[in-house]
């Protein structure tokens, strides 16, 4: 897996993240990982489809998802409801489409499939024995983690 | 309250709009989120609805009018976000039209539009503003 991947998802995300939230999140740790699990409160998973083939899922814990909603909608909230769910995945849509956008640049062409949330559920998403490259990132409101697995389509 | 002055592009009449649709979506919030009965946040649901599917189009075409009024170059590609936009409402219209409110869908439905505003307003349309000054403020 090569770095522009990753690449792309860091700076769509620090993108995104300042203008939805106004934070500016900072890369702690970058690494591979043999299975894609999610271990965070919530998790949203994305497929990448066309020149790119794989998964992404994000993870993020509960104290800083609801901070996320209370920023950009000014309400507070003690859970994970349908709502900041839906929120949640639409921000990582975003961050995945604009990653999209950067890989488009690099000469591939990519498509996202929408976003399946899970709250609450730590189940696995690997696939067929992929190795996975895990991004950590840390803001002043808590930690979270992009893990991404993408593969060359077979010319 | 979701409104943030960053959110400003320096057009009165495009702002004022934009203000009013974060409020709308804000009270919607707000309605969609109490511990209000089903029942009684219904209504509220329902008003929201239509005002945003009037009030989405009249704001959109007055954007779009104002880009075309000052050669906004990337008026093509805002017309197919609006468009997009637009269709992502429709969207939730059609669920509604076919099952009925519920209140899942709804929140559902929120969180997007809530994301899709944010995002649109906070990125999309500061360029039109930006465009604008380099003009020589307002047109």
């Amino acid at each position: 897996m090569k770095a522009e991947y990753v690449n792309s998802f860091y700076k769509a995300t620090k993108d995104v993240f300042k203008l939805m939230v106004g934070i500016d999140p900072q890369k702690k740790d970058l690494r591979v990982i043999e299975d894609m699990v999610s271990s965070k409160d919530a998790s949203v998973v994305l497929g990448v489809t066309g020149d790119l083939k794989g998964t992404i899922l994000f993870g993020f814990p509960k104290d800083m998802t609801l901070e996320m909603i209370r920023i950009m909608s000014g309400m507070e909230m003690d859970r994970i409801d349908s709502f900041a769910s839906s929120a949640l995945g639409e921000v990582a849509n975003i961050i995945s489409g604009n990653a999209m956008t950067l890989l488009a640049e690099n000469n591939y062409a990519c498509d996202i499939v929408p976003p399946q949330i899970f709250i609450g559920q730590y189940k696995s998403f690997t696939m067929a024995s992929e190795r996975a490259l895990q991004l950590i990132l840390t803001t002043p409101i808590g930690e979270f983690d992009i893990n991404i697995s993408l593969k060359e389509r077979q010319v | 309250m979701m409104w943030k002055d960053k959110y400003s592009i320096g057009i009165e009449l495009i702002d004022e709009q934009h203000k009013e649709l974060f409020k709308r979506v804000s009270d919607f919030l707000q309605t969609v989120e109490s511990k209000d009965s089903w029942e009684d946040k219904l209504e509220k649901v329902k008003e929201t609805m239509s005002f945003m599917q009037e009030y989405v189009i009249v704001h959109f075409d007055d954007e779009e009018a104002y880009q075309a009024q000052i050669g906004y170059p990337e008026i093509e590609n805002h017309k197919i976000a609006h468009h997009k936009f637009k269709e992502g409402i429709n969207d939730y219209v059609k669920i509604f039209e076919k099952e009925g409110f519920n209140e899942e869908k709804i929140q559902e439905f929120g969180g997007k539009l809530m994301a899709w505003l944010i995002m649109h307003v906070g990125k999309m349309d500061q360029m039109i503003g930006e465009y604008a000054k380099s003009k020589g403020g307002e047109a």
